[in-house]
This record gives C-alpha cells, sequence and structure tokens, in this order.
C-alpha cells in the first residue's frame, strides 16, 4: 500500500496544496513508480487518498498520455514520431528498433516483460530526433546502433544479458 | 434587481437582463440559437460549437461618446472577424448579435457535419429518436449527406450498463458533457467523467455502485443525444406514441411535479400504462428534476401483488365480497362501535381521500380521532403560523439567505431539497447542517453542527438566544406581530448557550433570508413540537417569516402528511387511539404493524378493523375487510407538498379492476351510514367542498390548481434541445395556502420551549429513513432493489468493541417489545450511546426514537 510504505513522500505532496484532490496527479505518478502501471485497484486507492471519486482519477489517468492503464514493460520506451522526428528518419527508427526487439510494427511488449515500445506524439525534442523517453528520461540524436546499444544496457542492468549488442 | 439593457439580435432591440446568457437573453425573446452542449441549468462551458453566431459592438464615437452612426443614420457596429460561441457570452450593453446570415448558417453546417462523422445513425432504434436534439438539429441546420466513408466511422461499445439505471451507448455520445457537469456541479457526485481525449473520449464512471447517485435519471434528460437511456424505459417505446398526463411523485414531501408517459400496451393488456415518468417543469418545486426514486419508483401501480377484490376474512380465510358488502358491513360495525371507532391516515392518501374519510369519522362522532401515520412528527400549529411564504423558491435562495437544516438527513428524505439546498450553498448562502449525526449536507455547510441527539430543541432555542444577545432580533416586526415576547423573553435570559450552538447562531443571523428546515430525526413527537415551536421562535423573532423565501419547511414522512394536517389529521390523535385501543379501526394506505411493534396487538385486540390499501401488507393480516384502492397513478387527487402547495394529479394509467380510488370508498360508506350524503361524482367536487369548509383550502379548486404561466428555463414542446426533455407543465402549477405570518391581522405566537433532554441511559435508538427502502410503494419497483440494503444497524466503534461486535456481524436488536434482526456496521457515523436504525428495510417494526435498546452478537 503507498500509504504504508511512502508515508513521507505522500505527506510532501499533500503540503504542496491547499486541498487533498489536487495532489492527484504526483500521487498518480507515485504509484505508476510503485506498481509500474495503474490498475484500477491502484487508483481506487489512490482516490481514498486524495478522497476523490475514483471515476475522477480514472479521468486523469486516461486524459494524461505519461500515466498506463495497462501493464508495461520494466522499460518503457516512447519514441516520437511525430513530424519533425519523422522528417529525420523516426519512422525507419521505430521500426528498427521493433524489429531489434522482435515486437511488431505498432510495438508492444517483449514477451519477457523487458521491454513496451509505442509511437508517440511529439515530446518537444524535436530538434533532437530521432528521441526516445525511457521511463521518463530522455535519449536524445538516437540512431538504430545508439539504441541498441542502450537496449542492451538496460538488459544488464535488470540483469539479463550481458550489455552487448548482439 | 438587476438591471436591464438593450441587445440587438439580427437588427432588432431586445431588452434583456445584463449579465445573462446570451443563448438564454435569446431565448427569453424566442430567437433560437442552437446549442449542445449549453444548458440554462449548467454554467457555459463551450464545447460544442454549434451555438457559433457573429457577434459586434455598437462603435461609439470617442470624442462625443454618442454611438456612431452611418450615411443612413443606422448606428454601426464592429463585427468581430470569427464568429463566436453564443453560449460562453454575456449580455451587455451594446452589443450586436446575427444569428441569421450565411455565416453563421455554414458554421452550424460544419459542427453537424464534424458530429455526424462518427455517430451511429441508429435513430430508428434509439429510444431519443423522435426527441433527440442532435436529430432536430441535423433536420434544421445540417447536412442531408456525409461525406465521410461510413466504414471508417469510430466503433465503440453501445451497451455499457452506468450502473443498474442507466444505459451508455458510446458511439451516440457526441462529447457535450452534460451529463458530467450535472453530476459535478449541480449535484456534486463526481461519479461521471470523460476518459481518454480526442476521438476516443469516453463517458466512464467507477464509483461504488457505478453511478453512484440519486439523480441518474436527470442526465437521460438533458442528454442531446440517445447516449444515455434509461434501463426502465430502454426499447419501451417511441415518444411520438406516448400520451403525457400531468402527475405530482407520491414518495416524499418535495411534491416534484411529474410527467407520466403512457400508452396503451400490450404488456398491460392493452391498456393506457405508464411507460416512464419524467419531470415536469415547477420552478417553485423541482424545476426540472427528479430523484431516481421518483422516476423509478412507479412500478407499485401494477404490480402483480396489487389487490384488485375487496375481502372479508371468515374463519382465518379471505372470502371475497362485493363493493357493496364491503360498505354496508363497514357502516354497520361504525354504527355499532359508534365513538369507539379510529381513524388512521397514511401519508400517501389524496386531500380528497382524506376529507371524505374525515366525512365519514364525524359522521360515526363529531369527535372521533383522526390520526395520521407516521405519527413522528408535529406541528402543524408552527407551519400555519410561519411556513414558509408564498412564492418561496428554493432556487432564488442565494449569498443573502441563510438555510437551517435542522434533525434531517434531507438527501434521503427530500432528495430535491437537498439538491436545492447544496445549489445555494454553491451561490453563498450560509447552511448550518444541525443533527446528531454527520449527514451528506454537512460537506457543503458553512457550519455542520453536531448535537447530541435528544438535544435538538435545546440546540434550536439556543439560537433564539443568541439572536437576542447579539441583538439580532427585528424589533418592529416582534412589535408589530409577536405575541408573548416578554415571557419568551425572559426564559431565554441567563441561558448557557455552548460554543458550537453559538458558532452555528453566528452563521445564520444578519442574512436577508432565513429557511429553517425541520425534520424528525431523533426526536420523539413531544419533542417535536417544542422543536418546531423553537423554530417558529428564531423566525418570527428575527422577522424571517411572512414573506417569500422565508420560513418554515417541515420534512414530513410522506408526500401528503401536509394534506393530511390540513384536513385535521394529527400525530397525537394517533398516540392517543394506540392508548385508548379502540374497538373498531379504519386504516386507509397505511401500514403500522409493520412499523410499530404495539400496533399488531393493538389491532389483533379490536373487535373491527377494515384497511383500504394496495397491498397484503402485515397490517392487512391483521384486518377484517380490505378495501383495494387505487394507487396516484390511476385516478385524479390532489397532494400538499412540504411547502403547502397543494398540487393537482391526473389519471395517468387504466386501473386495476376492481379497485377504486379511496375517496370514493369512505364516500360509499358515508352514503350507507344514517344521515350520510351521496356520494359526489368526481374528485373535483370533494375539492369544491374542502374548499367551502377548509379555510385555507378556499382557493384550491380545480381550475385555479391547473393554472400554468410561462416558465424558464423553456423545456419541453419544441425545445428539446435546450432544457432537455422534462416537460413544460400544461397541468398546472398548484397554489400555496398562505400562513398566518402572511396576514396582517394575526399575531405570530412566541413562547418558552421546553429543552428538557430525555435521560439515555445504555443504547438509545434512532430510527433513520433511507430514500430507497421497501416500504410498500416503493418495493415493487424491482429495478431498484440493488440500492435497498439489507436490514442493518449503525453503531459507534466505541459501543461496538464493548459488546464485541465487529463490522459484519450479525446481531439482534432488542428493546421493550422489539426483536429485530440486522447486519451490524460499526463506524464513527453513529454517535457513542446510540444506535441508528433504518425505517422499513426489514419485515419487523423498528424500536421508537430514543428508546432504550439491547445489541447482541448472533452466535453462529
Ligand atoms: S453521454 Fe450524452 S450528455 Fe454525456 S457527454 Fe455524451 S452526449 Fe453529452
Ligand atoms: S424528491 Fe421526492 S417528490 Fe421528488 S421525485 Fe424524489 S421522491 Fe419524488
Ligand atoms: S516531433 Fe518529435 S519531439 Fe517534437
Ligand atoms: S459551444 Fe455553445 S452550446 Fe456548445
Amino acid at each position: 500500500m503507498l500509504a504504508e510504505k511512502h508515508a513521507e513522500r505522500i505527506e510532501k505532496i499533500f503540503a504542496k496544496y491547499p486541498d487533498k484532490r489536487s495532489g492527484v496527479m504526483a500521487l498518480l505518478y507515485l504509484a505508476q513508480e510503485e506498481y509500474g502501471w495503474l490498475s484500477e485497484e491502484v487508483l481506487r486507492e489512490v482516490a481514498e487518498l486524495c478522497d476523490i471519486d475514483p471515476t475522477q482519477v480514472r479521468s486523469i489517468a486516461g486524459f494524461y498520455t505519461m500515466y498506463s492503464e495497462k501493464p508495461k514493460g520494466k522499460f518503457w520506451l516512447q519514441v516520437c514520431t511525430d513530424l519533425p522526428c519523422a522528417l529525420r528518419g523516426a519512422d525507419e527508427f521505430f521500426s528498427g528498433l521493433c524489429a531489434y526487439l522482435g515486437l511488431g510494427e505498432r510495438g508492444g511488449t517483449t514477451e519477457d516483460g523487458l521491454f513496451t515500445v509505442e509511437p508517440v506524439m511529439c515530446l518537444a525534442a524535436c530538434d533532437k530526433a530521432p528521441m526516445l523517453q525511457c521511463n521518463f528520461h530522455y535519449h536524445e540524436n538516437l540512431d538504430l546502433e545508439k539504441v541498441k546499444m542502450l537496449v542492451e544496457q538496460w538488459r544488464a542492468e535488470a540483469g539479463q544479458g550481458d550489455g552487448a549488442v548482439g | 434587481m438587476t438591471e436591464t439593457i438593450t441587445i440587438i439580435i439580427d437588427g432588432q432591440d431586445y431588452q434583456v437582463p445584463r449579465g445573462m446568457n446570451l443563448v438564454d437573453a435569446a431565448k427569453m425573446h424566442g430567437v433560437d440559437i442552437p446549442v449542445f452542449c449549453h444548458h440554462p441549468k449548467l454554467e457555459p462551458v463551450g464545447m460544442c460549437r454549434m451555438c457559433l453566431v457573429e457577434l459586434g459592438s455598437l462603435a461609439v464615437n470617442r470624442e462625443t461618446g454618442q454611438p456612431e452612426r452611418d450615411e443612413n443614420g443606422q448606428p454601426v457596429v464592429r463585427w468581430f472577424p470569427k464568429l463566436q460561441t453564443a453560449c460562453t457570452q454575456e449580455a451587455s450593453p451594446g452589443m450586436a448579435v446575427r444569428t441569421d446570415s450565411a455565416a453563421v448558417a455554414q458554421a452550424r453546417y460544419n459542427v453537424l457535419e464534424f458530429l455526424l462523422t462518427s455517430h451511429p445513425l441508429d435513430c430508428p432504434i434509439c429510444d431519443k429518436g423522435g426527441e433527440c436534439p442532435l436529430q432536430e438539429l441535423t433536420m434544421a441546420y445540417g447536412p442531408g449527406q456525409s461525406r465521410f466513408i461510413y466504414d471508417d466511422k469510430m466503433h465503440l461499445a453501445k451497451q455499457i450498463p452506468l450502473g443498474d439505471l442507466i444505459c451508455l451507448d458510446r458511439e451516440r455520445c457526441i462529447q457535450c458533457a452534460r451529463c458530467i457537469r450535472f453530476c459535478d456541479e449541480i449535484v456534486g457526485d463526481e461519479v461521471l467523467a470523460f476518459h481518454e481525449r480526442g476521438r476516443r473520449l469516453q463517458i466512464i464512471t467507477i464509483s461504488d455502485p457505478p453511478f453512484d447517485t440519486k439523480f441518474s435519471g436527470n442526465t437521460t434528460d438533458i442528454c442531446p443525444v440517445g447516449a444515455l437511456t434509461t434501463v426502465d424505459f430502454r426499447f419501451g417505446a417511441r415518444p411520438w406514441e406516448l400520451d403525457e398526463v400531468a402527475s405530482i411523485c407520491p414518495h416524499c414531501p418535495v411534491g416534484c411535479n411529474i410527467s407520466a408517459s403512457t400508452r396503451l400496451d400490450r404488456d398491460f393488456g392493452g391498456r393506457k400504462m405508464i411507460k416512464r415518468i419524467m419531470p415536469r417543469q415547477n420552478e417553485a418545486v423541482n424545476e426540472i428534476w427528479i430523484c431516481d426514486k421518483g422516476r423509478f419508483g412507479h412500478h407499485h401501480s401494477r404490480s402483480e401483488e396489487r389487490l384488485t377484490q375487496p375481502m372479508i376474512r371468515r374463519d382465518e380465510e379471505w372470502v371475497p365480497i362485493t363493493w357493496e358488502t364491503a360498505y354496508r358491513e363497514i357502516a354497520a360495525q361504525l354504527a355499532r362501535h359508534g365513538r369507539e371507532s379510529g381513524f388512521l391516515a397514511g401519508a400517501s392518501l389524496s386531500n380528497e381521500d382524506l376529507w371524505e374519510l374525515r366525512k365519514l369519522a364525524r359522521l360515526t362522532h363529531a369527535d372521533c380521532s383522526l390520526g395520521v401515520w407516521p405519527a413522528t412528527m408535529g406541528g402543524i400549529e408552527q407551519v400555519t403560523q410561519v411556513g414558509v411564504g408564498v412564492g418561496t423558491r428554493l432556487q432564488d435562495l442565494g449569498p443573502d439567505s441563510a438555510i437551517l437544516v435542522i434533525a434531517s438527513d434531507l438527501d434521503e428524505e427530500a432528495p430535491i431539497w437537498w439538491l436545492q439546498v447544496k445549489q445555494a450553498a454553491d451561490r453563498g448562502a450560509k447552511v448550518v447542517a444541525a443533527n446528531g449525526r454527520a449527514t451528506k449536507l454537512d460537506q457543503y455547510a458553512t457550519v455542520a453542527l453536531r448535537y447530541p441527539y435528544g438535544e435538538a430543541v435545546a440546540a434550536l432555542n439556543s439560537f433564539a438566544v443568541i439572536a437576542r444577545r447579539s441583538n439580532a432580533i427585528d424589533e418592529a416586526f416582534v412589535a408589530a406581530r409577536a405575541e408573548g415576547f416578554a415571557e419568551f423573553d425572559a426564559s431565554l435570559k441567563g441561558a448557557r448557550v455552548p460554543k458550537p450552538y453559538a458558532e452555528a447562531a453566528q452563521a445564520l443571523l444578519g442574512a436577508k433570508d432565513l429557511v429553517v428546515f425541520v425534520g424528525g430525526e431523533g426526536v420523539t413527537l413531544a419533542q417535536h413540537g417544542e422543536l418546531m415551536q423553537a423554530a417558529a421562535n428564531l423566525l418570527i423573532l428575527t422577522g424571517h417569516a411572512g414573506r417569500a423565501n422565508n420560513g418554515l419547511i417541515p420534512v414530513w414522512p410522506g408526500a401528503n402528511m401536509q394534506g393530511a394536517l390540513d384536513m385535521g389529521f394529527g400525530p397525537q390523535a394517533t398516540h392517543d387511539l394506540i392508548a385508548q385501543r379502540p374497538a373498531m379501526w379504519i386504516i386507509a394506505e397505511a401500514d403500522p404493524v409493520a412499523e410499530d411493534a404495539r400496533m399488531a396487538e393493538v389491532l389483533v385486540g379490536a373487535e373491527f378493523v377494515a384497511l383500504a390499501t394496495q397491498f397484503m401488507t402485515p397490517t392487512a393480516e391483521k384486518a377484517h375487510v380490505l378495501l383495494p384502492v387505487q394507487s396516484f397513478a390511476e385516478r385524479e387527487g390532489t397532494f400538499t407538498n412540504g411547502l403547502r402547495r397543494v398540487q393537482r394529479f391526473y389519471m395517468a394509467q387504466t386501473p386495476l379492476e376492481g379497485t377504486l380510488p379511496a375517496w370514493k370508498v369512505f364516500a360509499h360508506i358515508s352514503s350507507s351510514m344514517p344521515g350520510g350524503a351521496k356520494p359526489r361524482i368526481a374528485p373535483g367536487l370533494v375539492m369544491r367542498d374542502i374548499t367551502q369548509h377548509v379555510l385555507r383550502y378556499a382557493e384550491m379548486s380545480y381550475p385555479n390548481l391547473a393554472h400554468v404561466e410561462p416558465q424558464f428555463p423553456l423545456v419541453g414542446g419544441e425545445d428539446m434541445y435546450y432544457g432537455g426533455t422534462a416537460y413544460s407543465n400544461h397541468g398546472g402549477l398548484g397554489v400555496q395556502w398562505a400562513t398566518n405570518a402572511e396576514k396582517e391581522k394575526y399575531s405570530l405566537a412566541v413562547r418558552p420551549v421546553d429543552v428538557a433532554r430525555p435521560r439515555l441511559d445504555g443504547l438509545a435508538v434512532v430510527p433513520v429513513r433511507l430514500l430507497y427502502d421497501r416500504e410498500p410503494l416503493f418495493a415493487p419497483s424491482s429495478i431498484m432493489h440493488q440500492r435497498v440494503p439489507a436490514p442493518y444497524v449503525e453503531l459507534n466503534v466505541r459501543d461496538a468493541e464493548a459488546l464485541g461486535i465487529a463490522e459484519g456481524d450479525a446481531v439482534m436488536l432488542t428493546a421493550d417489545d422489539v426483536q429485530m434482526a440486522a447486519e451490524a456496521r460499526v463506524n464513527s457515523h453513529a454517535p457513542a450511546g446510540t444506535v441508528l436504525v433504518p425505517q422499513r428495510l426489514g419485515a419487523t417494526p423498528i424500536p421508537a426514537t430514543l428508546v432504550e435498546c439491547v445489541v447482541q452478537k448472533m452466535e453462529g
């Protein structure tokens, strides 16, 4: 439970706002960090913390793409394929990455549950395309080779693989 | 009063209130600006763009300050280069609007084309078809054909139950957010919301239970498409087949005006049947809303369980008899028992029923006791004096008003009043919610005042003390109108007022308007008269009587308790009867055996009990003759609501064969008695008798009650897209009777009240009312069953711990002569030392108010 495990952080979040309901977005991030994704159960937990109806929490989780209501891989890779990035080859970059991870054309989650790849709209780093964000951290000026190295690094971090591009 | 200004619409000048929403202002003058997301009762959002108009303002010469004129002498208008949404504009001086230009027509055309890109166009099977704003506006302004590819339409789920009452079709939703805004703004139950965005935007609810609000049905009225439909009416009929009959909700003292949509129906043997209940506009009562009990609670009128045959008990068997036999038998018994007979009237009888019952009683003996059921609340004298003023509209209460709600859980007892008080609080009214426990109103209240149960009178009396001490007394009013002031004033001196009471009182004092709602929760009947007087004292002292939006509103148990009291029935008489135990009883539309443990024995001990009823209730099982009477739906009559508005209802449904209206039954019994007159042939004539005998009803002739006048906002008719499918009022707005405060010649009595608090030892029972219970007029609406909890009692954590009772335990509550099994709910909701016991959830009676009880855990 968030309330027990992160009591201090929750308190800090609430301290920032005039009322509890305003803390909902920060709490959703916290919950996502903790559980990896926002199941209905988790949404209810956040609702209880903020003292609002779970419907409101789900609405917020649904509106913002940075919240996920579906399970994600340990590494959640969001690749910008919007127009400016596309002009710098984001499409090929995206499909190359998918192919490398053995995923279909539209991305998805790898069988080992390690990676989720999905195309997203502009992430405001158009001048450093192609780019992606991994668990909300930006990796810019990429190409296929660079991203393969990153992938292997992440694999190694997760204790699977030796960090070498295969 | 808001200032009136001039705006120009399509070249014409119109006078409108400054600051009024432009769409509403235009509508007021019959100029239609089509809308989807705008609703006159909701805040504007400007989401749908249907209301685009050309907007400009009169050019003013800066030097002279005069409007500029062109060469023809016409005022010059400076137009915005782009179209504007009318629904987000407020009328201001010099505003000019064009709704009839080519650009506006094009905009409407485009918006509709856009909305239809993904609309399923399943009008032929859509419940809204025929009364659908999207249909109507498309016909009026939209394209005849789509340029979009049919196969590219967005496909979404078409049958999503939003809870057990409302069904959502996601494909039909045009994302106007009216339903969400209704829940958020008007009700405050934030249980609907949008999920995702863009084309994928969808309505969701994950509250527990889903769509958890008592007002869900209203969203189907204001949804401008068939996305939200009620499970009750789904695929039930086409709107154009329906015949609308004006009626009044029989379930609570608000007296919501409703419209019964009826048709001849196969499911009812080809007879006229209610297919749905819709709100009917009465801006002084329910505006355009009703609660879900009113909307879905009409099934009792056609229940299989209805009695349709007069019966007599012979050797413990029910034997059918003719009406004639029944009349003769009862008349003979009345003649035999004479003054040894008691009369008991339920709160859902019409005024006409009550009048005829009273006439019958008077034939028997001039001072036969006329009791009401339930006999929990008194105070008709105080209502007569300072009941809320004629012309009161709760929707007018705002920043200058104060509202006190005491001893009532308004949300459960009178939902639409709750809604109106909540909205008044939103508008800035000071609200004090005073009760022995927390209620839903607390979250909107300026002060949520907790007093120990039993101390309501003292709490309310202290408001008068504080008014006195802070010089909030309306000296002029008191001098002119109050009687007994000196003695009362003396009683206030030196009274000790606990700080929370003083703070609550301060919140109310000084407002221009003050309305006091008085309920009966945790108050014994003896105390209740004192509580009502304490309210009257406060209102008279502060001069809040005798004018609209000021005065007392009793939260009566039942739809026509006010009428029963007006017709001379009363709660004290009921208690006297129970003590006297007359040999003969005539009981009408009441089920005392199910509600009061003494009554079974009292009736078993009686020689003869005649019961007019719709159902075989526990009381019926103790009766000797059963008279199957008609529901509100099958006949004409009037109810008087808690604001003393007498309102007509009309015959909506073919009566079940074998049943009669109660008034007629009583009239026939009378005519079988010596000295009895011939029965009247129509309820309108009974009302004429009433107008001649009951002074306060002198104005209540049927034609007067049927009077209507235009109301704003416009709803129904052609204007469905604007206000929704609530019906405009053709059946009558009703008439309020005036209180003594409104008549100069009467003085108004203030007097010291008895603030003594009953000694409570051990655990005291506090019966509470729930909206969704198992009373006979509601239980047959099976569609609502999921909302009716199994019998439970609420215990405070401390008490529960001491008794070794945990949440969910099966317990036995024992008091005096009552034993009831229930599930325990353990919380901090019930104050320590009390057990909250909801009424009418189970088959056994519950103990009376503040009776001592024992709660034990049941083994196994
Ligand atoms: S369900 Fe109806 S009221 Fe609600 S957003 Fe959709 S169209 Fe509007
Ligand atoms: S608020 Fe009362 S009168 Fe109105 S619909 Fe509901 S139960 Fe009926
Ligand atoms: S378009 Fe890719 S970051 Fe802006
Ligand atoms: S934008 Fe004005 S009615 Fe919707």
